[in-house]
């Protein structure tokens, strides 16, 4: 299964951005897509342990994703597992999040995601080989 | 999970693809209207249209003997919410993520 790296530099120093990546009040200012809500949350990175969110989309849809916050080294790493639900609350294949701070010359930092699946779910995954571009497109018509 | 795989199973098919991507572009259609997706037989279009509606994928209605069929919304939006994970879900709140650092 596929993996994903996001690099990004932010001008604020570790310490700072650290505290938006595992503290409950500074996590819910940017989790999720513009325009999502999280009425159902338990998101603190602060600690290993259980965490979940669920966000909600202006027309009500939910989404819920949950997971075990692994692994904390203040401020340079978080890592936490990650699976979605589906719309009966089952979860679905779990994958792995980690996320680096290093501090970067200008005082600033620069972060780094890496999320990436285990291949937990055979059956699934066969049948979702070779479908994105297709789902993309049923995507966008039942999106106009 | 198990939904899903039924639904993409059953979208697994060119007939049953076409089918729902007519009903996507036109809303309702009845049998007969959906029978030049394919170049098959009424029998065969109808078995197509089962498979749909066990998947959950398309809704069907009777109107004066006409089956009506039209797309199971909650069903697209379920394939919608699996394919918002990861790069779509991380983009948008690193986003966010830099401007709310730049506010404090």
């Amino acid at each position: 299964m596929a993996e994903l790296t996001i690099n990004r530099t932010f001008s604020a120093p570790p310490e700072k951005v650290f505290a938006f990546l595992s503290k409950t009040e500074h996590l819910l200012k940017w989790w999720g897509p513009e325009g999502m809500t999280v009425p159902e949350h338990q998101l603190t990175m602060e600690k290993p342990g259980p965490w979940m969110s669920v966000m909600m989309n202006s027309e009500g849809q939910r989404y819920k994703v949950s997971g075990q916050v692994t692994k904390v080294e203040p401020p340079h790493l978080v890592g936490f597992t990650w699976a979605w639900h589906d719309e009966e609350d089952r979860r679905g294949v779990e994958s792995h999040v980690t996320i680096r701070l290093v501090p970067a010359s200008n005082g600033g930092t620069d972060f780094e995601l890496r999320h990436v699946d285990l291949p937990s779910d055979d059956v699934a995954e066969n049948h979702v080989q070779g479908w994105t571009s297709s789902l993309l497109k049923l995507e966008e018509m039942a999106s106009t | 999970m198990t939904n899903l795989i039924t639904r993409f199973a059953a979208l697994g098919d060119p007939t049953r693809f076409a089918i729902v991507e007519r009903l996507l572009a036109s809303g309702e259609l009845s049998a007969g209207d959906l029978q030049d997706v394919s170049n098959i037989s009424a029998p065969a279009i109808s078995r197509h249209l089962k498979v749909l509606r066990e998947a959950g994928l398309i809704r069907q209605r009777v109107e004066a003997q006409r089956r009506i069929y039209s797309i199971e919304a909650e069903a697209i939006r379920s394939i919608g919410t699996w394919t918002m994970s990861r790069k779509k879900f991380w983009g948008a709140s690193l986003d966010r993520l830099a401007s709310a650092l730049k506010e404090e």
